[in-house]
């Protein structure tokens, strides 16, 4: 396929190359990881928000995950704080719209007092989440720029 | 971001090394949504760290550092509601098991609220604004709140300023005492990008009204026409402002709405009315083939579909005063029509302590009847227990909360539907 470059806005920069785990739908940050919040898995994060046809039961341990922005409630933070300290958080977090104040919070509270990073990159764009598809090759660079393909 | 000397000193470490992290959490944070500024807070905080689960083991961690570095909020602050009710709720074998085992650091988390400056659990809600809990600030009053409803509600309804925050975000600004002046604590980020237009032909079903409104405009603000006729006298009052509870918290958990207006009702819309639009604003019209379009999308994600339910879950967010004597007259009514003196199901009551009180103070005859009924009051969190380990195995819930039904396998009914399948403990075909 041929190469796509979209250049964003590093949150928390680095780099990175992997593969594409795909929402077109908002994430649901406490919906998809019910399980490892109440439910006691903490060997994999597969998404438990039934709403999400693009992700329902898939894991996203050490996901590349690529969505519009983030829904749901304030629990999300805490959520991604949690994951990230069981070792089934994600790899990167890449949106095409910005950031929302709930990810930011537990993202930026994980890099900071823990130094626990993951790649943050927002601003992507909307032809971002147009051309990205699960199982893309995906590469980060630390100045935001993201090629698919 | 903009610091003053005093900000930056603390940032440098003149309060320590806890409070210089903190800091750096803000400004890192305050320059990610492009704050100019920290703002002073007032009021009082709340906040949504309440289970004392192994996920936020980090979470906790921290706040047990800043609290043994002798640091606390700079007034009392709420907190949500606990995640399980041993005394209540899950007070067999079985359930203990997922309890204990599920929120081993509750105990540290309740110790580090203590420190940090919270009352005692009576209060616990997230229902926080309610009389009996009192954590209700001025129109205008700067805070930093968390909990998707009680934000949604707070910046509504009460017209406070606060930003949607993360669990942590919220504890760190009651440490701080500040939080980054951006988005819905500004003038401009109040504006509404969206005009919904409410055109039922009777009173909409508000959580699926809420759930719509989520969908459609996602973490947008938008300004609702046509439902302040269902408000009398245009007000906000104790026996009313669970309508919105509903709507609002639905619209935060389907979508990210952190405020809404409503026409005619809500302090930014009464003082502003439609000013309160943007420029090439959007609109969404919500009439009852909307509403039933809506209802066609919650599936039945019970195992057994066509099973018998076997609780119900009501008050999500928790109920207020009202809402319990209304549920109680509803049901205990109901069962007397029925010739019955028992629900076929429990009735999980969900509110504060402090509400359970005061309903037995006000009216002890109903909370006695109520009790005799199978009504449960507890001051747990319902949707927490909905995401236990194997719940919908274990229970067919159903529930009036569309924030519940959005996070777990609970099937969402209207309410005298709901009251007809606790009497009759059958699901109308």
């Amino acid at each position: 396929m041929a190469k796509k470059i979209f250049k964003g806005r590093p949150v928390l920069s680095g780099k990175l190359e992997g593969k594409a785990l795909v929402s077109k739908m908002p994430f649901n940050l406490t919906g998809s990881y019910f399980e490892n919040m109440f439910a006691g898995n903490t060997e994999s994060a597969p998404c438990t928000d039934a709403n999400n046809p693009d992700l329902f039961k898939k894991d996203m341990k050490d996901a590349i995950l690529c969505t519009s922005q983030c829904v749901g409630s304030t629990m999300g933070a805490g959520a991604l704080m949690g994951v990230s300290e069981m070792g089934v958080g994600l790899k990167a977090f890449l949106f095409s719209s910005h950031i929302d104040s709930i990810a930011a919070g537990g993202l930026i509270i994980d890099d900071v007092w823990y130094d626990r990073r993951v790649i943050t990159i927002d601003l992507l764009g909307d032809e971002f989440l147009e051309a990205v598809k699960t199982g893309d090759p995906i590469s980060i660079a630390e100045d935001g720029t993201v090629t698919v393909g | 971001m903009k610091l003053t000397k005093d900000e930056q000193a603390i940032l440098g470490g003149s309060k320590g090394p806890e409070m210089a992290k903190l800091m750096k959490i803000q400004v890192v944070f305050g320059n990610t949504f492009g704050a100019e500024k920290l703002v002073d807070l007032g009021g009082a905080p709340h906040s949504n760290l309440y289970p004392g689960a192994p996920y936020l083991s980090s979470m906790i961690k921290m706040l047990d550092e800043c609290a043994t570095a002798g640091l606390k909020s700079y007034a009392p602050y709420t907190v949500n509601p606990r995640p399980y009710d041993c005394f209540n709720v899950q007070n067999n074998e079985k359930e203990m098991q997922i309890v204990y085992e599920g929120y081993p650091l509750q105990k540290e988390l309740d110790w580090v609220h203590a420190r940090l400056g919270a009352p005692d659990l009576n209060k616990r809600s997230c229902a926080c604004y309610v009389k009996e809990v009192g954590n209700a600030p001025k129109p205008g009053t700067m805070v930093a709140w968390a909990e998707s409803s009680a934000v949604n509600y707070g910046n509504s309804v009460l017209g406070i300023r606060t930003n949607r925050n993360g669990a942590g975000i919220d504890l760190i600004s009651a440490i701080t005492a500040k939080a980054p002046y951006f988005g819905l604590m500004t003038d401009e980020g109040r504006q509404a990008k969206w005009l919904v237009e409410v055109k039922t032909s009777k009173a909409p079903d508000w959580g699926v009204l809420g759930t719509a409104i989520g969908r459609k405009v996602v973490e947008d603000v938008p300004l609702v026409a046509g439902i302040d006729k269902y408000f009398e006298g245009s007000e906000v009052t104790e026996d009313n402002m669970h309508l919105l509870k509903a709507m609002g918290s639905a619209t935060a958990a389907s979508g990210a709405v952190g405020l809404y207006h409503v026409e005619n009702l809500t302090p930014d819309a009464k003082e502003k009315g439609r000013k309160l639009l943007e420029e090439g604003y959007q609109t969404y019209v919500y009439d009852d083939a909307e509403e039933q379009k809506t209802i066609k999308t919650f599936d039945n994600l019970w195992p057994r579909k066509d099973g018998d339910p076997t609780a119900a879950f009501i008050g999500c967010p928790h109920n207020t005063l009202y809402e319990m004597k209304k549920w109680g007259k509803l049901v205990t009514e109901g069962l007397e029509k029925d010739g019955k003196e028992k629900t076929a199901i429990p009735v999980y009551m969900f509110c504060a302590n402090v509400v359970k009180l005061q309903l037995i103070a006000d009216d002890g005859e109903l909370a006695g009847k109520m009790l005799k009924a199978g009504m449960i009051a507890t001051p747990m969190c319902g949707v927490t227990w909905a995401g236990t380990k194997g719940f919908s195995d274990r229970v067919q819930g159903i529930t009036n909360s569309a924030k519940t039904r959005n996070y777990s396998s609970i099937r969402y009914f209207p309410d005298q539907t709901l009251v007809d399948i606790i009497v009759s403990g059958k699901v109308p075909s």
